[in-house]
């Protein structure tokens, strides 16, 4: 009576099994090795079918969440709230002060992009900046905003302004680099004399000379002894600046984001990243601060120590 | 705009798109991959891609441009992939440890599984794909076809003998 029993529960042992009720060494038991390892090759090709299969109303409810979060992600991320916020309050406010006559001008993501003024004067922006400025008022006076990296060579003559969220940079004919970010205000003289006024105070900039204030610490004093600044040939370079900055520099390069909530982003970075190629990008960046990034998507990357 | 009824922004339209290619955009990157997950994120990347462009697609060519998103999704990462594992960034999942060679399930293996579907009986194939597509339990099934829960086992147990000999 029992054989029975028996012969009757393993009569259809294959229904079983693939339902997961007979485990891989009892069929083993059942069945020569050859076929064994025929059915265990047969139950994974057909989960891998029915998989591919199976109906796709979840992916399309997914799809149509990414599609709706993309930008909610963006604005909610909180890195981006203070760059993305004061560059729009900062540039939107000016450029609709200035009028019908005034001028807009941005960069992409990766992208750098040469302007010629009105006077002759020169700007190279590095990527996600933007310049704006009165053609009307541009014949009194060379004012001009700007959010983000650029570079300037200026035509000699009347007082040139740049105004930043963060301080003010004038004039007369020369050559600088301007970093305006949420909270990253660096200047850098290359040729001539340059004013800083920071809120109240005032500061003369030589050759080589450069002043910086980040995250609203105590102004530094630098040194630069490049002719020109390295980001118009392709490669961004980074003294002693705290990690955060650097990956705000390698989003907008590469237009991607960096989930960084693992790591210490204050931690200091010397070194320079290629604009041309993200992963040797990363490697330049990642390996020296020793830390591990992983991939999420080609555009989204998480990092970790 | 004259086109309305060919205009990929429209949300009937997409999801039409969606319905047609979802399918065979998965399963062309499953054998890219390997691997279900990244099928199945990739996939819904290009459409999230294709979305974003709806307006630069027409109906005519988004297949192509479907597949070709993927296909170069699936390029960048192996590259990056191959980059990673050359600098010793972090540690890669070797195909070996996981999904041994003989277990891989390739293109022409998964052809011949849907051949043998095909080649069931007609009891065989409701009961094997109301099991294996639906996720059905056979006392479910039983009762939806009017069966006995043993008849239901029987019929999937041939079935499977049935694939095993021609796979």
């Amino acid at each position: 009576m029992e054989n029975n029993t028996e012969n009757i529960e393993n009569e259809f042992f294959l229904s079983q099994w693939i339902e997961g009720n007979l485990t891989e060494t009892e069929l083993k038991k059942i069945v020569s090795e050859e076929d064994f390892l025929a059915y265990k090759k047969l139950k994974k090709g057909l989960d891998i079918y029915s998989h591919l299969e199976k109906p796709l109303d979840t992916s399309f409810k997914e799809i149509q969440n990414r599609i709706h979060t993309k930008t909610k992600v963006r604005i909610l991320n909180t890195k981006w709230i203070a760059s993305i916020a004061a560059m729009l309050i900062f540039f939107i406010g000016f450029y609709a002060l200035l009028g019908n006559d005034s001028v807009l001008n941005k960069s992409n993501f990766g992208e750098q992009k040469n302007i010629v003024l009105l006077d002759g004067s020169e700007v190279i922006l590095n990527a996600k900046s933007a310049i704006s400025y009165s053609k009307k008022e541009w014949k009194n006076k060379r004012k001009i905003y700007l959010s983000g990296e650029a570079f300037f060579k200026v035509k000699k003559g009347s007082k040139f302004t740049v105004k930043t969220k963060n301080g003010d940079i004038t004039v007369l004919g020369t050559q600088f680099n301007v970093k305006a970010t949420a909270d990253y205000f660096e200047v850098i003289c290359y040729e001539g004399k340059v004013q800083v006024t920071d809120k109240t105070k005032k500061y003369i900039l030589q050759p080589t000379e450069a002043y910086r204030k980040i995250n609203g610490n105590k102004y530094e004093d630098l040194n630069y002894i490049q002719k020109t600044p390295t980001w118009i040939l392709g490669e961004s370079t980074y003294r002693s600046v705290p990690l955060k900055y650097v990956i705000t520099d390698l989003e907008k390069q590469f237009k991607i984001q960096i989930e960084a909530k693992n790591i210490d982003e204050n931690a200091m970075y010397t070194g320079s990243f290629n604009h041309k190629n993200v992963t040797l990008a990363f490697k330049s960046v990642f390996e020296a601060m020793n830390l591990n990034y992983k991939t999420i998507t080609p555009n989204t990357f998480v990092l970790d120590k | 705009m004259n086109l309305d009824l060919k205009n990929i922004c429209k949300p009937k339209i997409f999801e039409k798109v969606f319905k047609t290619h979802a399918k065979d955009l998965k399963r062309f990157l499953y054998f890219k991959f390997n691997d279900l997950e990244t099928a199945e994120d990739v996939m819904q990347d290009a459409f999230v891609k294709l979305w974003k462009n709806c307006g630069d697609v027409s109906l005519e060519k988004v297949k192509s441009y479907l597949f070709t998103i993927g296909n170069n999704m699936f390029l960048n990462i192996k590259k990056h992939e191959q980059v990673v594992r050359k600098n010793k960034f972090r540690h890669t999942k070797n195909s070996t440890n996981e999904s041994p060679e003989f277990l891989l399930i390739e293109k022409e293996y998964l052809e011949k599984i849907e051949k043998a579907i095909a080649n069931l009986s007609e009891k065989q194939r409701e009961v094997f794909l109301l099991s294996r597509i639906e996720k059905k339990k056979y006392k479910e099934i039983a009762a939806m076809l009017n069966i006995s829960v043993k008849a239901v086992e029987k019929r999937m147990h041939n079935a499977l003998l049935k694939m095993r000999k021609v796979m």
